[in-house]
């Protein structure tokens, strides 16, 4: 059901984007963020790469295992050039690589970007959202994508949502994806108050 | 004398940026750990009046570090510091014997009210 499933990934769409861009401008000194529309389609995973840029873009991806209530996968994956801008503006460093410390701060704000979608989703759906420790990847999309989904049974479409944030002239792009299982699905889009998708 | 801190986080830069602020506001930070059992041997050895504590680390969780660092010492001041702020999460933590919980990101006046709340 069209409708259904557009409803569904608007407000996955306003939940993932408002509060990764209230995290990311908390975590930047309350630097003003100008969001972009968000776009989210809902896409089969082989298409998702391709939509995101390509399976050769470089791009920098981290990512979560979901438990608890709900289980499944999420992540963040920025092309390369918005992950330097996002480390330079974390770290105060202007590098052409991602160093350690880059790595650290990348990490960090990834796992804080997924983890508060997942807290506004838990807090909506009173589901218990558990994210794991976050992994990191720095490769083409088609090696962080399989980084991503090492082992998991990709039988569903992929949530994929497309923001840019803007600051003070800078431009920084970004996937949030989000990969519920079968069940989880079902769960959320239930609670959410939307039947059958 | 400067009340000593632990600080417990799996990011280097969350470490980093926590020493900054906790240094910043006169506290002296003792040591620093990656993962919960880290944080517990550190405890043993350093007795450190105040512990931050992140909850989603390797090895071993912030929950778990939490229970093992309060039979070691009952009286000790643990602030939970996650991203994870779900209220299962924070009952969860509180309960262990957390005695405070920062949803980050947080801004360094909230860390350091803690700390002189907590600490005192």
């Amino acid at each position: 059901m069209p409708n259904m499933k557009l409803d569904f990934l608007k407000e996955l769409a306003n939940i993932g984007t408002g509060h990764a861009t209230t995290a990311l401008s908390q975590m930047l000194n309350g630097r003003l963020f100008q969001l972009v529309v968000p776009d989210a389609q809902m896409l089969p995973f082989t298409e998702a790469a391709t939509y995101m840029g390509g399976l050769e873009q470089v791009v920098v991806g981290i990512f979560v295992v979901i438990s608890g209530d709900a289980k499944g996968y999420m992540a963040c994956v920025h092309p390369l050039e918005s992950a330097l801008v996002l480390v330079r503006l974390l770290t105060g460093e202007d590098k052409e690589e991602i160093d350690e410390l880059g790595r650290s701060a990348l990490q960090e704000m990834g796992n804080i970007m997924v983890t508060s979608f997942l807290n506004a989703l838990a807090q909506m759906t009173d589901l218990l959202l558990v994210p794991s420790v976050p992994g990191l990847a720095v490769d083409m999309a088609g090696a962080v994508w399989e980084s991503i989904l090492a082992g998991a049974e990709v039988t569903h479409e992929v949530t994929v949502i497309r923001t840019r944030f803007s600051t003070e002239g800078e431009s920084i792009e970004g996937h949030i994806i989000f990969l519920p299982d079968e069940e989880a699905f079902a769960k959320i889009a239930l609670q959410l108050g939307l039947e059958e998708l | 004398m400067a009340k000593t801190v632990l600080i417990t986080d799996d990011t280097a830069f969350m470490r980093m940026t926590l020493r900054n602020v906790i240094e910043k506001n006169g506290y002296t930070v003792v040591g620093e750990a990656s993962d919960g059992e880290e944080a517990v041997a550190l405890y043993k050895e350093l007795k450190p009046d105040l512990v931050t504590m992140d909850i989603t680390m390797p090895k071993m969780d912030g929950i778990t570090a939490i229970k093992e660092i309060m039979k070691i010492d009952p009286q000790a001041k643990i602030i939970v510091c996650s991203a994870m702020g779900q209220k299962p999460m924070v009952i969860e933590a509180l309960s262990a014997g957390a005695k405070d919980f920062l949803v980050k990101p947080f801004d360094a006046e909230r860390v350091v009210e803690s700390l002189r709340k907590i600490g005192s």
